[in-house]
């Protein structure tokens, strides 16, 4: 299907004399934002129905769009390629859907896909609500890390998901840093909220991660108080400062296309000063959680009122006594004096919002996570171009900002394939989640006990929301020192959690789940404790693979696709079939045995660089 | 006496050579391994000496760690943060009457009658100090140029430059790191350890990292090299067969190191490779090196300092005299909870660099290993309300045997948050943010003297020095600040 088949049926939006990038805003709003669209259209089900050719010839569009000439997989490796990045894995059933249906409209269903049972619900189910002295799960974050990795394991809207950790490692909260009651149900509020959000406005976003209460805590705009002269008090600037330097502008000013603004003299311009700060600060002052609904039970045995879940997941609330009734002016805009609270928020954020900045820089940073580590100037411009207009005159359309990142011929395109710079470190967290989706993984139990892995030495060094600060596990900026892309300032975030340690303590992680699958302590029960249950209650079935175990070149054929997108060259696959045959198996083999080999060929695969570069 | 004052030349060519030699990829598991070349350094036996940056992430609060002391400065302190009536605690402000037991006692008084002592929770820092073998650097923090109040605040930045991005975490970390903002890959850590590679047998073990990624440690040659608390990290699968098999033990060792045409693929598998060359020897050599000192428990900082003074308890089984070493505790972003969560932080500061000296002396080496503090910024001196927000200049330790202790060095900063013109309030920059009046790279630089960079290889492994010191005609910021031995 042709993307300039949907626009058959698109309202004229766009100007045929626009630049490339506004072109394609226009297309992309055509070609994948809007169900709204479809439904126009009457379409919704086969995608490519609505005109034109039949889906799935493997035909790409002309040069006639720059910047998405490819629109459908012709290979297993292609549509495997693109599930990667719009996703965590490929399944069989995903790769053929993805080459019959064709990127946009495959993406388009998914995106309105209805979001599964969320972490809130799900830690509610599994009685990680009640209130106990013997469990006080209150006072614990450990099911807030269970409850993660079960939705990035097991939600059945893989791509909104994706998205969603994606922005986590942009808007940040990190677990480790909540230190409150019901902590757990907190991460979980925030995380669904990133979920809802996903395919939403970026305003809305921005208000949502502002008024959200883990993030009231992390950043400290839970409980700001105004001003005080005569005590010297100062509202809190953290908020006002990290909402600027990391959720919506950045450090300087940017062009369209990423490339950083200069004054006359070559000096970077910057976007903001300590005195914007000092100014916006007021702005976020008067909020705190909104206890209101709190109904308090008593728990007898350390005589302590335990407040229920509901303040979690309400935005935090304005207390007017409490917020500064000083003007506050921040580029260019101005809070008057004694403007309402409420008021006063929609203001900043509304200008923080509409900063030029917000396409390149949040953009960028979606491309890095999602495809690249360093895109062409010109592929940012695409999408900032349509984050800063879907084609219908919407700004902040995450939806359509998304598609942009996947859909574009700098991720499509075999080139990328092929240039020794391309892709981006595969991140553990996505490398775990990757290898349960891929290979059934199931929790005999349903306890779903995958703790905090950001121990670098034994674990992933890195764990879902458990960043180590509001800078994310690693910064968009990073250059690895010391490496050939340091004399060319070339970033490669990811790396920054690559050093002598956690190189080996991924591996010696993996060696152990591959095989054996997660061992779990007391799965029989919700809370954190040990009992003659303990063992791998958490292992991946391997069905399809261990069909192939006889077929030591076809089953990593298979993981080749799979995993790897068909990325892993032909001179390493042999490397791998070779070392599987020096153990024999046969039919007759005993389970252990081909479970073995299986586990080999999974582990060699996902410790090869050819599968840790994402391309 | 300095280490490096060989023929230049001859040297830098050598770096370029094994610079050239770093980057050659995965055939060489030492790839820098110099006296294996031949060309060791002549250092007698007994020659070491360390360098120790204990980094606090997130910005340590000055004011409530190296409190001021005598009563106008402490009752303004106290005014400022909050404080009770008669000297008690309030707001941010720790009570007077808790301070007295960490009163810091210099041998010679600062002027004007100014005094401070330790947070409470700091009675080891105290003890150090008060005992000649720890220091205080007043009001330290980045500077390009010396700076006043009055050119921070004019428009003239070609002749009084700023630091890039001041009061951002990320960027104010590098700074202090490297003098450059984030995405800079080269510090001045790294720096040292280029012109001390050719002394140490194993060169990739000059500069070792016991805590996250950071661009401290990384030289133009010199590599950061990474180990856990518990030393380095065996691969398993490439020392024991993987699921019985040897093929596949084989086949995991090929895959994981071998050179890759695509940059990122070969640059993880450099550090792979790496890693593996470097391990038995590591692994070997701390087997042998254990210390008795007690370090405290569930104190990360004192694991990953018990893990140095291991390494510098095997220098010989390591082939180093000269080492470089990073450790860090996170947590002091506190704009709340600054009096609940302060205390146990600076208490694990104190408890670990405390064990880690004593360490040194177990080992013989107190007087050769020098550890100091750094932190992304001081903080505000104003409360807001549960805290403080991100500042500037800040207060830092020197500790060890060759530190000139009990003393104080740079300037006592007024205290003040006020916006007047009179003279007290020209050493912050708003709410207490204090002005530095010593830079980062003077503080740098008179450890790297004491470590055996010669004078005229200073400038570049600080680029900003050049505004400092007598030659600069700044006798007032000098490039020694004198406080070692």
């Amino acid at each position: 299907m042709r993307v300039t088949e949907i626009m058959d049926c698109e309202l004229a939006v766009g100007d045929a004399d626009a630049d490339s990038a506004h072109a394609n805003a226009a297309k992309l709003s055509t070609a994948l934002a809007a169900s709204a669209l479809v439904a126009a259209c009457g379409g919704g089900g086969g995608g490519g129905a609505t005109t034109g050719t039949a889906p799935g010839t493997g035909t790409t569009t002309p040069a006639a769009s720059p910047g998405l000439t490819y629109t459908t997989a012709a290979t297993d490796e292609e549509a495997s390629r693109f599930l990667l990045q719009a996703q965590f894995s490929a399944s069989d059933a995903e790769i053929a859907s993805v080459r019959t249906k064709g990127y946009a409209t495959w993406l388009r269903e998914q995106m309105a896909t209805p979001a599964g049972t969320t972490g809130f619900t799900w830690l509610d189910q599994r009685g990680y609500g009640t209130i106990s002295a013997t469990t006080n799960y209150y006072d614990n974050s450990y099911p807030g890390d269970y409850m993660l990795w079960n939705q990035l394991m097991t939600s059945g809207d893989a791509v909104r998901k994706r998205m969603a950790l994606a922005l986590s490692e942009f808007f940040v909260v990190s677990l480790s840093g909540l230190d409150f009651s019901w902590r757990s149900h907190a991460i979980a509020a925030w995380w669904d909220m990133l979920s809802t959000n996903a395919f939403g406005n970026y305003r809305n976003l921005l208000q949502d991660v502002t008024l959200n209460p883990a993030m009231g805590y992390y950043l400290n705009v839970k409980g700001n108080l105004k001003e005080n002269v005569a005590t010297n008090r100062a509202p809190d600037e953290n908020y006002g400062r990290e909402v600027m330097q990391l959720f919506t502008l950045g450090l300087y000013q940017l062009n369209l296309d990423g490339s950083v603004k200069l004054d006359a003299n070559g000096i970077k311009l910057e976007t903001y000063t300590q005195i914007d700060i000092t100014n916006i600060a007021r702005v976020f002052t008067g909020w705190d959680f909104d206890q209101t609904q709190n109904v308090n039970t008593l728990e007898p045995v350390n005589n302590r009122n335990v407040p229920n879940t509901v303040f979690t997941r309400l935005p935090m609330r304005l207390t007017p006594a409490n917020h500064s009734t000083l003007a506050s002016t921040f580029f260019g805009a101005t809070v008057p004096a004694n403007t309402d609270g409420v008021a006063a928020l929609k203001i900043a954020l509304d200008t923080l919002f509409n900063h030029p900045n917000v396409g390149p820089f949040f953009g960028k940073q979606m491309i890095q996570r999602l495809v690249t580590s360093n895109p062409s100037p010109a592929y940012v411009a695409r999408v900032a171009s349509v984050f800063n207009n879907n084609g219908a005159g919407v700004r902040g359309d995450l939806q359509a900002m998304f598609a942009a990142v996947l859909l574009d011929d700098e991720a499509r395109a075999p080139a990328g394939l092929t240039q020794p710079g391309f892709g981006k470190l595969r991140e553990p967290i996505v490398r775990l989640v990757q290898w349960g989706r891929t290979f059934g993984i199931n929790s005999a139990r349903g306890s779903w006990k995958i703790g905090d892995l950001s121990n670098p030495a034994t674990q992933l060094g890195q764990s879902p929301l458990r960043s180590p600060s509001v800078f994310n596990f690693f910064r968009p900026g990073y250059v690895p020192p010391s490496t050939a892309l340091s004399a060319s300032q070339t970033p490669a975030p990811e790396f920054q959690l690559v050093n002598e340690s956690s190189v080996g303590g991924y591996l010696n992680a993996m060696q152990t789940t591959i095989r054996n699958g997660i061992f779990v302590n007391a799965p029989d029960l919700p809370q954190s404790t040990s009992n003659t249950t303990n063992g791998y209650d958490i292992t991946a079935a391997y069905t399809a693979e261990l069909a192939l175990v006889l077929d030591t070149a076809a089953l990593v054929k298979r993981l080749n696709v799979l995993l790897c997108a068909g990325q892993m060259s032909a001179a390493n696959q042999i490397l791998i079939v070779n070392a599987l045959n020096g153990t024999v198996v046969t039919s007759t083999s005993a389970d252990g045995v081909k479970r073995d080999r299986v586990a080999a060929a999974v582990l060699l695969v996902m410790a090869s660089s050819e599968y840790l570069i994402q391309k | 006496m300095h280490l490096l004052d060989f023929d230049k030349h001859s040297r830098r060519s050598f770096l370029r050579r094994s610079g050239q030699l770093a980057l050659s990829g995965t055939a060489l598991p030492f790839a820098l391994n110099l006296a294996a070349m031949g060309e060791a350094a002549a250092f007698d036996a007994t020659d070491y000496k360390a360098l120790v940056c204990v980094f606090f992430y997130g910005g340590n609060d000055y004011a409530n760690t190296v409190v001021t002391y005598d009563d106008p400065g402490y009752n303004q302190y106290s005014t400022i943060r909050g404080g009770g009536a008669g000297q008690t605690a309030g707001g941010i402000a720790i009570a007077k009457s808790a301070l007295g037991a960490t009163l810091l006692n210099p041998t010679t008084p600062l002027p004007g009658g100014r005094q401070y002592a330790l947070h409470p929770a700091m009675t080891g820092m105290a003890n150090l100090f008060n005992t000649g073998k720890a220091a205080v650097q007043l009001n330290v923090g980045p500077l390009v140029a010396p700076l006043t109040k009055a050119q921070y605040l004019g428009s003239d930045r070609t002749t009084y430059p700023l630091p890039p991005k001041l009061f951002s975490h990320n960027d104010q970390q590098s700074i202090w790191q490297s003098s450059s903002p984030e995405g800079s890959t080269v510090g001045w850590g790294g720096k040292i350890g280029d012109l001390a590679l050719s002394g140490n047998s194993t060169s990739l073990f000059t500069c070792i990292n016991v805590t996250g990624n950071a661009v401290l440690l990384s030289g133009d040659s010199a590599l950061s090299y990474q180990v856990s608390t518990n030393g380095a990290v065996a691969i398993n699968g490439v020392k024991n067969n993987v699921y019985g098999s040897s093929a596949v033990k084989t086949a995991l060792a090929t895959l994981i190191q071998q050179p890759r045409a695509h940059t990122l693929e070969n640059e993880y598998n450099k550090v792979t490779a790496r890693a593996i060359g470097a391990e038995a020897q590591i692994s070997t050599s701390l087997a042998a090196s254990t210390v008795s000192t007690v370090f405290p428990t569930g104190n990360s900082l004192g694991d990953q300092l018990k893990l140095v003074a291991r390494l510098i308890g095997a220098r010989n089984g390591l082939g180093a005299k000269r080492q470089v070493f990073l450790v860090s505790i996170g947590g002091f972003d506190l704009h709340d909870n600054l009096i609940a969560q302060h205390p146990a932080l600076l208490g694990k500061v104190s408890d670990a660099m405390t064990a880690f000296y004593n360490a040194t002396v177990e080992l013989g080496v107190a007087n050769k290993v020098t550890a100091f503090t750094a932190s992304d910024f001081g903080r505000t001196l104003a409360s807001n309300g549960d805290g403080s927000d991100h500042g500037w200049g800040s207060h830092h330790f020197m500790v060890g045997g060759a530190v000139k202790g009990a003393a104080f060095y740079g300037t006592a900063p007024p205290v003040s948050v006020a916006n007047t013109a009179s003279a007290q309030d020209q050493w912050h920059v708003g709410q207490g943010r204090l002005l530095p009046t010593t830079a980062v790279d003077q503080y740098a630089a008179t450890m790297a003297s004491w470590f055996g960079v010669a004078d005229s290889e200073l400038s570049g492994i600080l680029p900003n020095l050049r505004r400092f010191g007598t030659a600069a005609g700044r006798p007032d910021y000098p490039t020694n600040l004198g406080f070692m031995a």
